[in-house]
């Protein structure tokens, strides 16, 4: 399986402080890779430096063999790579349709039967999101907005999806839920999966590699099962 | 623990009167080497000066972005006239006194305005800056309308000339200003190294937080209001006093003028106030010795000098917000 | 009984003014999150460049479309050369505090204000001239009366209300709506999303300037074209979008019609004098009993 993103002694700051410290890992086509730390760690901002939120000060960011540092994030979601950023990931004044509609808005030149389409795969991964249409996302629960957020990335039809931890703050029984969807959907359609998450037992259950992050700096790069065995790692880096 | 705080009181007191000391001087020195007409520039400059430390409290330190400083300038600037006309009152006492009614004016505006922020601050102020002047052509028989309360700083007493000889009037109009601008300097001084103004700042920077922390967010806002009027009403009072009170005299570009000079010169610092007065007080003079030797119309000459400070007004804000003051500290506070 | 039909008409007819201006405020203020006073300086320099055609012989629907093209052409320019700089990452991490990162907009288009206002003096003085209308200012006739409501009056209210309506629907109904609500809820998700952020804004602006452009030219006609003329226009313009609701354009239109009424009846059974204080103490009104506006809906950024 070749490897579809690539980064290399990624450095990122912000002023002083240095939040990536030379990161270099890959993650490999219709895989779901895992990025796990304590916080702090770096994880979000790896994210947000490959969607282009924040600009690396060195680096590499290879994407589908094209070198994506410097590019707009609104370029880079051209280029099939969706991001959901942690927290605030919908917008609450708009309704549960405009959310998942913004996220489709520029293919609906070129794709217009499509994108009519992949509203209606949306919504029945996620029946919650059906009922509630209509409704402002700020009325939504914890689970159903990260659902929405979700939605609102993948209806892009992505080939790569920077999923920021989608656990934070939900109950157990959803987060399994959503990453089960999550997972069926990357095995049924080749989606490659970048997960962040703080959750590494969980993120481990699912992913097909782990990458450890400590301090800005790669620590471990292994397949997931072995990650998950070692437990000298798990105590000294993630406290379990 | 008592006193350490007195000992820090004391501390600041001592260094703002420094500071004080320094500025008379240098102004007295100024003056003595410019002509005429320059005297009275800087006297307009210590005037203004007042005027635009109102908005530096403000805006700068407790981030109310106010566009009514210059009608409460014009409730000064009334008040001064209409003590010194009708009560036939001597400057001296009069000014305190519209000190007094400016702060007050500035306690029913902070009253107004505590709970909002932002555009909604700066619209509901700009909307009373222009009730207030209208409340002049309101009540003609009190304000005498467009026509104004003629007022002035007469003529200097008898000691002060036997001890210094004959004072121009433009030097005397320089004699009156600088001791409120000093005073003015003093206190700014005092509070923005105080408690006080750390409270402001933390207003500014923070709400949230500030709330928080059990201060009571909203009398604090309202006091800023307060104070800041204060300055205002006494830079109002002087300028009134250059010869006439009235509309023509505060039009609603005197808010702006104060803003654009605190933002050029540094919204977040006594110096800030002053570089930035100084700056829209001699722009025209400035531009008028660089343009005097081409042959410009009228149309163009009247309109450059506010050409050339909003355009420096957009340039520092969206070059850097801080002002020329400020442009070393932004990593700072 | 003539006299109150009087002040009802002027009311309605002013108060659709103040509605357009109102509008385009919400426009901005929807498509970018802040609140442009420059926007009658705008409307003021497009009027000049229709009253330039037109004394120069073209005719007034000539120049009335071209004032509406330069209008929309002015708001791009000044989102470009001045409200993009700002938007961007540097500037706010050099203002620490929120309260500053809203004051700066509002201090650059005072900026901007300032330099339409003083190149409008350079271009073309600051004489007062006259500024023609496209309808007939008398009255209609209606069973022998004349009616103290004007065909110029029947052209600006029917302008108004077709603003609206397209307002109204293209933000609610279109991708381009929903791309610039989006852009000004939360620039980041609207950027993740695909959105063209940058372009979005321009587009906001060109569309607010155009539609200030508008209400320079129906206002005009009323009183004479000077560079100062429209300040107060766009204060009221502003109260009646706060009264009826910054982020409504229903709002918008609900609170130009209250100011005009309010203006207009002060002024027919008060003293004119007597306007600025009754506008404020609308405006405190609203601000108290109901902040966000009669039509506001979210909790809009007021504290």
């Amino acid at each position: 399986m070749p490897a579809v993103l690539k980064i290399e002694n990624l450095v990122t700051r912000f002023g002083s402080v240095v939040a990536l410290d030379g990161v270099s890992l890959a993650a490999q086509e219709s895989k779901i890779t895992t990025v796990i730390g304590a916080n702090g760690a770096g994880k979000s901002t790896l994210l947000r430096t490959i969607s282009g939120l924040e600009r690396p000060a060195s680096g590499s960011i290879t994407w589908q063999g094209q070198s994506i540092v410097g590019l707009r994030p609104e370029d880079i979601v051209r280029m099939g790579i969706a991001h959901v950023p942690e927290g605030h990931a919908v917008i609450s004044e708009l309704s549960v349709e405009e959310n998942i509609s913004m996220g489709s808005l520029f293919r609906r030149r070129k794709f217009k039967s499509d994108v009519a389409q992949a509203i209606d795969e949306m919504y029945q991964l996620f029946p919650r999101l059906q009922e509630r249409r209509k409704q402002m996302a700020g009325t939504l629960s914890g689970g159903e907005r990260q659902m929405l957020a979700i939605s609102r990335a993948l209806v892009s039809r992505p080939q790569l999806l920077l999923l920021d931890e989608p656990s934070l703050g939900l109950a157990p029984l959803v987060v399994e839920q959503i990453i089960d969807s999550v997972n069926i959907l990357c095995r049924s359609t080749g989606l490659t999966v970048l997960l962040v998450e703080q959750n590494a037992n969980t993120a481990l259950g699912v992913a097909d590699h782990g990458v450890l992050l400590a301090l800005g700096k790669v620590v471990a790069d292994r397949p997931a099962a072995e990650l998950k065995a070692d437990a000298n790692l798990r105590a000294a880096y993630l406290g379990y | 623990m008592r006193d350490v705080s007195d000992l820090k009181a004391h501390s600041i007191a001592r260094k703002s009167f420094f500071r004080t000391i320094l500025f008379v001087i240098a102004v007295l020195i100024a003056g003595s080497f410019f002509d005429a007409y320059n005297q009275a520039q800087l006297a307009v400059v210590l005037v203004l000066f007042i005027g635009v430390l109102s908005v530096t409290l403000l805006t700068g330190i407790s981030g109310q972005l106010s566009l009514g400083q210059g009608a409460l300038m014009a409730v000064g600037g009334y008040a001064n006239a209409l003590l010194m006309i009708n009560y036939k009152l001597s400057l001296w006492v009069a000014i305190p006194l519209s000190i007094i009614a400016a702060s007050l004016a500035g306690l029913l505006l902070g009253i107004a305005a505590a709970r909002l922020s932002g555009p909604y601050l700066a619209g509901t102020t700009l909307v009373i800056a222009l009730a207030i002047p209208s409340l002049a052509n309101r009540f003609i028989s009190v304000f005498k309308g467009d026509e104004g309360l003629p007022v002035d700083v007469g003529y200097p007493p008898a000691w002060l000339t036997s001890a210094v000889g004959e004072l121009s009037y433009e030097k005397w109009q320089l004699y009156v200003a600088l001791p409120f601008a000093a005073l003015a300097l003093f206190f700014a001084s005092n509070i923005l190294l105080s408690r006080t103004g750390r409270m402001w700042r933390s207003i500014r920077d923070n709400e949230i937080a500030t709330s928080l922390n059990g201060i009571n967010f909203s009398r604090q806002k309202i006091f800023v209001f307060v104070v800041s009027a204060a300055f205002a009403g006494l830079s109002g009072a002087l300028y009134g006093l250059r010869g006439l009170v009235g509309p023509s005299v505060y039009p609603v570009s005197l808010s702006l003028t104060l803003l654009t000079a605190a933002v050029l010169g540094g919204i977040r610092n006594i110096s800030g106030a002053f570089i930035g007065t100084v700056i829209v007080v001699f722009l025209p003079d400035w531009i008028d010795a660089v343009m005097g030797n081409f042959h410009l119309s009228e149309q163009v000459t009247n309109f450059l000098p506010p050409l050339i400070s909003s355009l420096l007004l957009i340039l520092v804000v969206v070059i850097n917000p801080a002002g020329v003051a400020g442009i070393r500290l932004h990593k700072g506070k | 009984m003539h006299t109150f039909l009087a002040a009802l008409f002027s009311g309605t007819s002013r108060g659709a003014i103040y509605a357009l201006v109102a509008l385009g405020l919400v426009i901005v203020w929807r498509g970018a999150g802040i609140v442009n006073f420059a926007q009658m300086g705008q409307a003021m320099f497009s009027t000049y460049i229709a009253s330039t055609l037109i004394t120069q012989g073209y005719s007034y629907w000539v120049g009335f479309t071209v004032a509406i093209i330069a209008g929309a052409l002015l708001g791009a320019i000044i989102d470009i050369l001045v409200m993009r700089p700002l938007s961007n990452k540097k500037q706010t991490e050099l203002l620490s505090s929120d309260s500053m990162r809203a004051a700066v907009p509002v201090i650059a288009s005072l900026g901007i204000l300032g330099v339409l206002q003083a190149l409008a003096g350079i271009i073309w003085a600051a004489e007062e001239r006259g500024f023609p209308a496209p309808a007939k200012q008398e009255g209609f006739s209606v069973a022998g009366n004349v009616m103290p409501f004007t065909s110029f009056d029947l052209f600006v209210i029917s302008l108004v209300l077709f603003t609206l309506v397209i307002t109204t629907l293209f933000f609610r109904k279109t991708g381009v709506g929903l791309a610039m609500r989006a852009t000004a809820l939360n620039q980041e998700v609207a950027k993740l999303s695909g959105i063209r952020t940058n372009r979005t804004r321009t587009l906001s602006w060109a569309i607010s300037g155009a539609a200030s452009s508008l209400a320079g030219l129906l206002i005009t006609p009323t009183s004479n074209l000077s560079p100062n003329t429209l300040d107060l226009v766009l204060i009221v313009g502003f109260i009646s979008a706060v009264v009826g609701g910054l982020d409504s354009p229903a709002g918008a239109v609900l609170g130009g019609l209250i100011l005009g009424m309010v203006i207009s009846f002060v002024t027919f059974f008060d003293t004119p004098e007597d306007v600025f204080i009754s506008i404020l103490v609308v405006l405190l009104l609203v601000l108290i009993l109901r902040p966000r506006g009669i039509l506001g809906r979210k909790d809009a950024r007021r504290v």
